[in-house]
């Protein structure tokens, strides 16, 4: 190593505590952008895989609305004489214990085709001596090698299988001769069997379909699409796949913008620490300048050195981030699992170009952070070195310009949002201007507030005086930890505050909305699944119940449309009391609920924003009898599916997408009626027939907002990460702070200060300056979580949210500042007391 | 060699502008071994750190074999520094993070001198100062007559024209400073480098072979005699 360079960076090694600091805020920052990375790409991943690993060499698919594709079609289209290979499927999901798994059902004869596909291996996998088995033994089903080892099952084991609230009794046929990712959670069985156990009898889930490339494929494709009756499609495969991906999108980039918080935060500390490292080199720097080294070779061996510190960080972000994406995939997977489609994460990944971006935004940050004190120590003159007068001098500059930089910022934001309507990422541009013009703006704040309270506090008494006076001329150190502490508080009240009035919100709509008794579903995996489907005869039974006086039902399903794709739809028989339970938000109540009777549409405000639509607006869905474009009636509050709902009278859907299930009951009780009675009977006459899931109205409200914590556990666990690195940030600037007036604390003592007096003196420094960063970020806070409900969820979801100010948000974000300001003082109120003071007085 | 001609430098502390050089004009031969002697203020450092190259004068020239170093930009200063000076100072300014040899050869190194010439050259000059038993010491282990002596060694090991010393002996004590001070002139004199010297020492003004007196900014020849 050349000797400059090594004059300059063997002092981290020399100062390991220091290099650590750095080292840790950078790998949080890092640790947080991989792990949301790796778990929304694990997840998006898991999806495709389970996909692929069906289609394998499909080209297409021909796909029908939730009630699915007549099989006589597959028939007339395989005898048809086109250059294409067809092969039927029925598909849908299935439990073994709490195995979410896919069930999907084969033609062994059709498959072979496909290479690649799950029918193709399927197929492969039947020994000619077991087709008989195939096809005559009941419950027979295939899965991959490895899987069958996690469940210790053997070909021949039978082992019970949950579809829809049924238990069936399957039995392992045989395993899948080799295993490809995405086979894991795959169960192959004969179609015939899956149309009985998914009640899709004389109908098939898709046909897909190899179509051969160029000319020839066009013009058979275009001769099959002529030959689709209305409501069946054919479509390229991995179109569905995008779309249901596309449906999580939003919730992926708030999840990235929570991880871009903690980086930002993550910077201040280590600007701290390389700011620190670079004041404490001064005479180095002045000494290799006055010897020749060119402000030039200085600024590289410290941006090097910066690089080296960013790149050693993101590798163990990197790997820190590996550690807490693992944990963090669950919560993922179980919020992609209530909210948007069914995934089974078995594999855990982080892509290349996920890593190429951490290691990307480490270096960066670092390179970023170092940028100003190497800039101001390579270019000031060779004698100065980096003196601390000089240093402070600047430090009082740069606030000012800070502050008329914060006006600006705080300016942009608001322009920003005024300037765009729709637009997610103007929002959270706008959101981080607002945090950083809150960073700006704190400097200034704690010079002022600092300089006010010494000057009231000079009379009473002077080491008051000094300690206020020290704060304020200090603000090279004191400016940067009370930016990063004021910066995170703002972001943690803000979101806290989101939190709680999103929360309160929807307390609110769940008690508004939820007016029946009892709940009664069919259980399984994925919302608006078709298979889950409560038996008409089980239906009957409850609804006639003793004690029962009205019920709705509801018919959950996923309809494609013409323009947006996939479109959540609920087709609706509503008791008379259920009306009132709806929020209209746009629609005047008598005219909506008469168009919707007509079999006119009620869409929630998140469908509203999502397709830009407004009442009197039409929606074209692909229904059985072909498109038909609704009249959108009315518009109503929803908090349940960020995607959006449309409702549908149920009459209506029956007549268009000719599916007359019912997913989900509503039993309303009559007055005199003791619920607890009534509810045992009810299982009783589910009992035996179909396992259904009877919630009382409470239960149901307690798993709503069950499922609604859940959603913002990572949001939490993001959040706290962000508050460790801002304290982390805090306590790096105010050691170092601390550190560098060693002599000026031994002074005091040699002056007379007991060691508790100095121990004091700080912690009431570093309190004042908890305080300040505090007092900063509580009005900016709710401005945050302004921005955060009407700009950025608003654009996000399409949802109204009121807000909500919880005292207790506030009392969060307190306890953290100031306790992280006095840990911050703990360690040099230590140091301090113990110092030999006649070293400490000799030491510059 | 050097020629110093009307150089002005002044420092603004607060409302007041500090003349601090005033019109100084001076100049020193190849070989030759100058005092500049003032109290306390007089401007002594800040004539050294003009002559270097380390600050620039607000008027006046410096000329250096015929070559206006005060004219040059910043980068052209470092690069005249680096080659044709060398620099001793009170506190010795050795890096703490390199340890003696390397202190001594990184000079070399910035001057594009690399491995065994640079060891065998910065070895040479360590033996010179008679620390070739401590090449590879930590400096601050060392005495500060030490420290200094390895200094000494740094300011020479490149072969500069032009060596400054400011105040060389004001951190030593008695003993290491009456070791100093021949030392640093029989360095300077066996390689013809001008040494220019800022010390307020009377011993080693003594030593120089002509004294400057900077008073209220302006430098007057003094002589021999009176520097007792």
């Amino acid at each position: 190593m050349r000797l400059s360079w090594a004059a300059v960076l063997r002092h981290l090694v020399r100062h390991p505590a220091q290099l650590l600091l750095a080292l840790v805020g950078l790998a949080l920052g890092v640790a947080t952008i991989a792990a949301v990375d790796m778990a929304t790409a694990s997840a998006a991943r898991a999806f495709e895989l389970s996909i692929d690993a069906v289609n394998g060499a499909a080209t297409h698919e021909i796909v029908a609305g939730p009630a699915g594709i007549d099989e006589r079609l597959y028939v007339a289209l395989a005898r048809a004489g086109l250059p294409i290979d067809f092969a039927p499927l029925v598909e849908g999901y299935a439990a073994i214990g709490d195995r979410s798994m896919q069930l999907v059902g084969i033609d062994p004869f059709a498959s072979p085709a496909f290479d690649g596909s799950a029918f193709a291996a399927g197929a492969a996998a039947v020994q000619p001596g077991e087709l008989a088995r195939w096809f005559t033994q009941e419950g027979t089903l295939m899965m991959a090698p490895g899987t069958a080892e996690q469940l210790h099952l053997e070909p021949g084991d039978s082992f019970a299988l949950e579809v829809s609230g049924r238990t069936r009794t399957a039995q392992l046929l045989a395993r899948l001769r080799a295993e490809r990712p995405g086979d894991e959670t795959l169960l192959l069985t004969d179609i015939a069997q899956a149309q009985e156990w998914l009640h899709l009898i004389g109908h098939l889930s898709r046909i897909a379909l190899r179509v051969p490339a160029g000319r020839d494929g066009e013009l058979a494709l275009a001769r099959l699409k002529e030959r689709l009756p209305a409501g069946v499609e054919v479509r390229a495969v991995g179109s569905r796949t995008r779309e249901n991906i596309d449906l999580a999108a939003t919730f992926t980039v708030n999840l990235q913008a929570m991880s871009l918080l903690a980086l930002l935060v993550g910077f201040f500390l280590i600007y701290s620490a390389v700011s620190f490292a670079v004041v404490q080199r001064r005479a180095t720097i002045g000494v290799l300048r006055a010897l020749g080294a060119t402000r030039r070779a200085l600024l590289a061996t410290l941006l090097g050195e910066a690089a080296l510190i960013g790149a050693v960080g993101a590798v163990l972000g990197v790997l820190l981030g590996a550690v807490i994406g693992h944990a963090l995939v669950r919560l993922v997977a179980g919020t992609i699992n209530d909210l948007y489609f069914v995934v089974a994460v078995s594999r855990v990944t982080l892509p290349a170009s996920s890593i190429l971006k951490a290691l990307a935004a480490g270096i960066g940050v670092a390179l970023i952070a170092a940028a100003i004190p190497a800039l101001e120590a390579a270019g000031s003159s060779p004698q100065l070195g980096l003196k601390r007068s000089v240093l402070e001098a600047r430090a009082v500059d740069a606030s000012r310009w800070l502050l008329l930089a914060s006006a600006l910022l705080g300016g942009a934001a608001l322009a920003i949002v005024a300037g765009s309507t729709r637009s997610l990422f103007a929002g959270f541009v706008a959101l981080f201007l607002l945090l950083l013009a809150v960073a700006a703006l704190a400097p200034a704040a704690l010079r002022a507030s600092a300089r006010a309270a010494a000057h009231l506090s000079a009379r009473a008494s002077p080491i008051a005086h000094l300690a206020l006076n020290d704060i304020a001329a200090s603000l090279s150190r004191t400016g940067v930890a009370v930016a990063a502490l004021s910066l995170a508080v703002c972001a943690m009240i803000g979101v806290a505050l989101m939190v709680d009035s999103f929360r309160e919100s929807l307390h609110d709509w769940l008690g508004r909305t939820l007016r029946a008794d009892f709940y009664v579903t069919a259980p399984g995996p994925g919302f608006a699944r078709p298979e889950r489907r409560i038996e008409p005869a089980v239906a009957a039974a409850l609804v006639t119940m003793p004690g029962i006086i009205a019920h709705s039902e509801s018919r959950r399903v996923r309809v494609e449309s013409a323009a947006f794709g996939p479109v959540s739809l609920d087709a609706l028989t509503l008791a008379p009391a259920s009306y009132a339970g709806f929020q209209l938000t746009a629609g005047n109540a008598a005219s909506v609920w008469s168009a919707y009777e007509r079999g006119a549409l009620v869409i929630s405000e998140p469908l509203a924003w999502r397709l830009g639509l407004a009442v009197g607006k039409e929606l074209t869905l692909i229904t059985a009898r072909g498109p038909h474009t609704f009249e959108v009636a009315g518009i109503y509050r929803e908090y349940g599916n960020d995607a959006g709902t449309a409702l549908l009278n149920r009459a209506a859907y029956a007549r268009w997408w000719q599916d007359d299930a019912v997913t989900a009951l509503g039993l309303y009780l009559a007055p005199a009626a003791q619920a607890g009675a009534v509810l045992a009977q009810l299982h009783a006459a589910a009992a035996g027939r179909q396992a259904l899931l009877i919630r009382s109205n409470a239960e149901v409200r307690a798993l709503s907002m069950s499922i609604f914590e859940r959603t913002f556990t990572i949001t939490r666990v993001l959040y706290w990460l962000t508050a460790g690195v801002a304290a982390l940030s805090l306590v790096s600037a105010l050691v170092a702070w601390e550190l560098e007036r060693a002599r000026e604390l031994a002074l005091l003592r040699s002056l007379g200060l007991t060691p508790r007096g100095v121990a004091l003196l700080i912690e009431a420094q570093t309190g004042f300056i908890g305080v300040v960063a505090l007092l900063t970020a509580l009005p900016a806070g709710v401005l945050t979580a302004l921005m955060l409900i009407d700009v950025v969820n608003r654009r996000a979801f399409g949802w109204q949210i009121d807000l909500h100010v919880d005292v207790q948000a506030f009392g969060t974000a307190a306890a953290v500042a100031l306790a992280a300001a006095l840990v911050a003082g703990l360690y040099p109120s230590w140091r301090s007391a113990r110092a030999p003071l006649a070293q400490a007085i000799r030491e510059e | 060699m050097l020629r110093i001609s009307d150089l002005s430098r002044s420092f603004r502390e607060g409302e007041r502008v500090h003349r601090v050089l005033d019109h100084v004009s001076a100049q020193i031969g190849a070989g030759e071994v100058v005092a500049i002697v003032g109290r306390s203020g007089s401007g002594k450092s800040t004539l050294l750190n003009l002559v270097s190259g380390i600050d620039r004068a607000d008027g006046g020239t410096i000329e250096f074999d015929g070559r206006v170093v005060s004219a040059l930009g910043e980068p052209e200063r470092t690069l005249f520094r680096r080659k044709h000076v060398g620099f001793v100072y009170q506190l010795f300014n050795l890096l703490p993070t390199l340890d003696v040899e390397e202190n001594v050869r990184l000079v070399l190194e910035l001057n594009g001198v690399r491995g065994a010439a640079a060891r065998a050259r910065s070895r040479t000059a360590l033996a010179e100062v008679g620390l070739g038993e401590r090449l590879h010491s930590r400096v601050d282990v060392l005495s500060g007559g030490e420290q200094q002596r390895v200094a000494i060694a740094r300011a020479l090991v490149h072969e500069p024209a032009l060596l400054l010393a400011d105040e060389p002996t004001g951190n030593l004590d008695q003993g290491s400073a009456r070791e100093i001070v021949p030392l640093l002139r029989a360095l300077a004199q066996r390689r013809s480098a001008a040494l220019l010297i800022a010390t307020h020492d009377p011993a080693l003004a003594r030593a120089a072979d002509r004294v400057l007196e900077l008073i209220d900014g302006r430098l007057q020849a003094r002589a021999l005699e009176e520097g007792s």
